[in-house]
């Protein structure tokens, strides 16, 4: 069935205009801007071109998805949707017109005056280098092809779309990760002209065809592989077997590839995947304190100073700020940091047992201000070294055949967060499916109720606080040897934003999902600079998105899509409207 | 609020409807003079509560009479005030539910409150968390599916999803999972359409006579009578009348005030 003319226009307003406000947006902020000496593909589509296009593409491709109402699907033959995409193109593209010639009306400076990224090197950048008007003409016809091509692609079925969809985003990783696939192909010994080339630094236009291919090639591969596990696992349901390949075997070419990585990405981007490790550690350990336990905890950040300051207490030798010295070798001091952490864990714990949700939220946020307040404090100075903060914190070091390695070094320092990345994984996953795990479970949807079946929600509660804390300190004491003195100031309440933001990207409760959620949002910032300086408005821009429209998170976890997604509860909302039955005779009607 | 309902009788322990006298049995749950507080406002005064091996008791009452917080004090949600529970002659008033629960209480709580994003069979579960008996908790589970088949097509839903009906099973069949001693039930009838009522309650008998001790609470005092040993019926936080189901039934002021009939 198709869809009423009259919806179908509001509906491409609406997408288009919300187009219109993003790019409006990223300009005024400077991340146009900010993109547009990186190319992506040739010399002619930098980054910020792809900006300028980006919403409108997907406002297209997402507005003319099929809807369900009232138990019919509605779908737009290609012609539909073709032209809705273009208006949304057309809408977009109109509103960044409209801005330009508001500009030049009022005048650059004038502007200047409250956005300060509009500036004449903005303006050609939106006017593609050429005149106003030319230039104003061309984007605003890209723009109103883009929305076509890509609402077509939005009708298409999911079998081709996603190859397609699966190459594109191949080739703007590609592109966008240029410095990081080069260092490697190099490494690896193999050509790169043909891929990347030497004068713009983007991808080739074989490259970008050969990106392509790769990307659908893969999309392909994985429905047929998902196809074939599913054939597989009805056919071991029957048979009563085990798998043919067990996914243990498919986790050898997974560590051999993390194995070898810092000797394929050189020290800088070995550097930026410890950097990677440290918050991977983080987010595992919120995820037991807010995504298996369910108490939000935004104080996260006085763990990691713990466990900072711990080990550069424990193992400094010589006066580092603080009095004690007592200079014991890493790994010896990594239990006792982990006691520490626990402890306070237990300490941070048990005041705010009784409380729930937004009070919880406050009290820790208390708490974490209250880390910071301490290790800056005079009172604490002697141990903590106070406002200077500590210095002189040894590198773990160790010795192998004659060969001196010195952890705080990158590509040493990888293998050592990898270590610790790899241990908590492994415990957060077995306390996930343990009796623990199902406790935490139950507290988290109905604490009275988990009491009534004889969870001790205290016992948990603590519980998911030092265990969150003690893989927290492991964040911590890597981030002490990574840079080897430490400063109060490195302790704000934007790292417990940033582990928080880590675990909802990913999806509340999975590990795979904090993992990739610390690569997106501490990676991605780390490989390409630019990124840098809009982090927290990217994660500010991730989290709403994500809270808006993937609440479960990239990776979710089984139960917490249940949790999330209501529908199907609003299906059966009925049930809960349940008549109430006709009392024949009730007591308290009687007594009245 | 009619007030002839009458002075608080001694509970006639052990006078079932049967009319067998069995005066020297042990109560296996007792209620001794207990009063609750919540915070300055008092909600139970001296009540006494017997509950005998093997029966079913009921407790009714009009709302806020206290009929839920005399199942928490049970609990250890809330400590009484003054007075004190025992279990099998143990005082258990003072001690955390978690203890409460694993000496032999288990709840089938008002409204149900079934973790509604795990599934049924996740719920059951849970419900033998403080049990570590691998093989009997499965031969439990299959007990109660073999009691609710209804549950057995369902165990991979999401109790959240299920009808009003298929709920209150799941939340039986939870708290029967504990392998409790004494089974409380807190308004199993609420929300409920009337052929599920009965259902419901034919199912509680069932339970019954497998062995299982049950403190329901109701409303809907001709059901639960119907199906009881012996009832209180509770007033103002005061229990006013104690005694077999069967007199209860008859009982004049009972049937005046309660059972409406003029
Ligand atoms: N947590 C609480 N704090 C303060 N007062 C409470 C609390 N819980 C219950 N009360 C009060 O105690 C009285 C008895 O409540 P209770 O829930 O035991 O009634 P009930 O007999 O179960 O009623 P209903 O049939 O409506 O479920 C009510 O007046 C109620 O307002
Ligand atoms: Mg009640």
């Amino acid at each position: 069935m198709t869809m009423a003319r009259s919806e179908l226009r509001r509906r491409a307003v609406r997408a288009g205009l919300l187009a219109a406000v993003a790019i409006v947006y990223l300009c005024l902020v400077g991340m146009v801007q900010a993109f547009s000496t990186r190319n992506i593909v040739g010399g002619n589509l930098p980054l910020s071109r792809i900006l300028l296009l980006l919403p409108s593409a997907v406002a297209a491709s997402l507005a003319v998805r099929p809807r369900v109402r009232g138990g019919v699907t509605m779908e737009l033959n290609m012609g539909e949707a073709a032209g809705a995409g273009a208006s949304i193109g057309l809408i977009a593209g109109a509103a960044v017109a409209v801005g330009i010639g508001i500009v030049n009306l009022i005048g650059q400076e004038a502007v200047r005056g409250v956005f300060n990224a509009v500036t004449s090197a903005l303006m050609l950048t939106l006017t593609l280098q050429r005149s106003t008007v030319v230039g104003t003409a061309i984007l605003v016809a890209l723009s109103t092809a883009t929305g076509a091509l890509f609402a077509l692609a939005g009708v298409l079925a999911p079998r081709l779309r996603r190859p397609i969809v699966t190459g594109l985003t191949v080739v703007l990783l590609m592109g966008m990760l240029q410095s990081v696939v080069r260092v490697m192909l190099v490494q690896l010994g193999l050509a790169t002209q043909w891929l990347y080339s030497v004068t713009f630094g983007g991808l080739t236009y074989l490259g970008a065809v050969a990106s392509f291919a790769a990307g659908m090639a893969a999309a392909r591969l994985w429905a047929l592989r998902r196809e074939a596990a599913a054939a597989d696992a009805a056919e071991r349901a029957e048979a009563g077997g085990r798998p043919r390949i067990p996914r243990a075997m498919l986790l050898v070419p997974v560590g051999f590839v993390l194995l070898a990585l810092p000797a394929l990405l050189g020290t800088f981007l070995s550097a930026v995947l410890g950097q990677v490790g440290i918050f991977v550690l983080m987010g595992l350990g919120l995820n037991i304190v807010v995504g298996y336990a369910g108490l939000l905890d935004l104080g996260y950040v006085a763990f990691f100073a713990v466990g900072a300051y711990a080990t550069g207490v424990l193992t400094a030798a010589v006066n580092s700020g603080s009095s004690l010295h007592p200079g014991l070798p890493f790994l010896l001091a990594v239990p006792i940091v982990v006691l520490i952490a626990v402890a306070a864990g237990l300490l941070i714990g048990g005041p705010v047992l009784r409380l729930r949700g937004d009070y919880l939220a406050i009290v820790t946020l208390g708490f974490g201000e209250i880390a910071r307040v301490l290790v800056t404090s005079d009172w604490l100075k002697s141990f903590l070294g106070g406002a200077q903060g500590l210095i002189a914190i040894p590198a773990p070091t160790m010795s192998v055949g004659g060969l001196h390695i010195d952890f705080r070094n990158p590509q040493p320092f990888y293998y050592l967060a990898l270590g610790f990345c790899l241990l908590a994984a492994f415990v957060s996953w077995r306390l996930a499916n343990s009796r623990v795990g199902r406790a935490w479970n139950a507290m988290r949807e109905d604490e009275q109720v988990a009491e009534a079946m004889g969870v001790s929600t205290v016992r948990y509660k603590l519980l998911a606080f030092a265990c969150g804390a003690a893989i927290g300190s492991l964040g911590g004491a890597l981030f002490a040897v990574q840079i080897g003195s430490l400063a109060p100031s490195s302790f704000v309440f934007f790292i417990s934003i940033q582990s928080l933001a880590i675990i909802i990207l990913g999806g509340m409760g999975s590990i795979p999902g904090v993992i990739v959620g610390a690569l997106v949002l501490v990676g991605l910032p780390g490989f390409l600079t630019e990124f840098a300086e809009y982090q927290p408005l990217i994660y500010g821009a991730v989290l709403v998105a994500i809270m808006l429209y993937r609440p479960e998170g990239l990776i979710p976890n089984v139960r917490r899509t249940r949790e999330l997604h209501e529908e199907e509860v609003e299906q059966d909302a009925w049930l809960e409207g349940v008549p109430e039955p006709a009392p024949s005779m009730t007591l308290g009607e009687a007594v009245e | 609020m009619s007030d002839g309902v009458g002075e608080q009788t001694t509970p006639t322990a052990g006078t079932r409807g049967d009319g067998q006298g069995t005066g020297d049995r042990r109560a296996i749950l007792e209620m001794r003079d207990v009063s609750t507080h919540y915070g300055l406002i008092s909600v139970l005064r001296h009540v006494n509560v017997e509950i005998f091996p093997g029966e079913i008791a009921c407790l009714l009452g009009g709302n806020a009479s206290g009929k839920t917080t005399t199942l928490k004090t049970i609990l250890g949600y809330v400590k009484p005030s003054e007075g004190e529970v025992l279990l099998e002659d143990e005082v258990v008033s003072g001690m955390d539910t978690t203890e409460v629960v694993r000496r032999g209480i288990s709840m089938v709580p008002e409204n149900r409150r079934l973790f509604s994003n795990m599934t049924v069979k996740e719920n059951l579960e849970l419900g033998a968390y403080q049990r570590r008996d691998r093989k009997a908790i499965a031969k439990d589970m299959e007990e109660i599916l073999e009691t609710f088949p209804r549950l057995r097509e369902r165990l991979s839903q999401k109790a959240g999803t299920l009808s009003g009906g298929e709920q209150q099973m799941v939340a039986m069949g939870r708290a029967l999972m504990a392998k409790p001693k004494v089974l409380l039930m807190d308004e199993p009838s609420m929300g409920l359409a009337p052929v599920l009522v009965d259902q419901v309650f034919k199912i509680i008998k069932d339970i019954n006579e497998l062995g299982t001790t049950i403190f329901v609470v109701e409303q809907n005092a001709n059901m639960a009578l119907s199906i009881a040993d012996r009832g209180y019926v509770l007033q103002t936080g005061q229990v006013v009348l104690a005694d077999t189901a069967q007199s209860l039934l008859n009982n004049p002021q009972m049937r005046e005030a309660y059972l409406g009939e003029l």
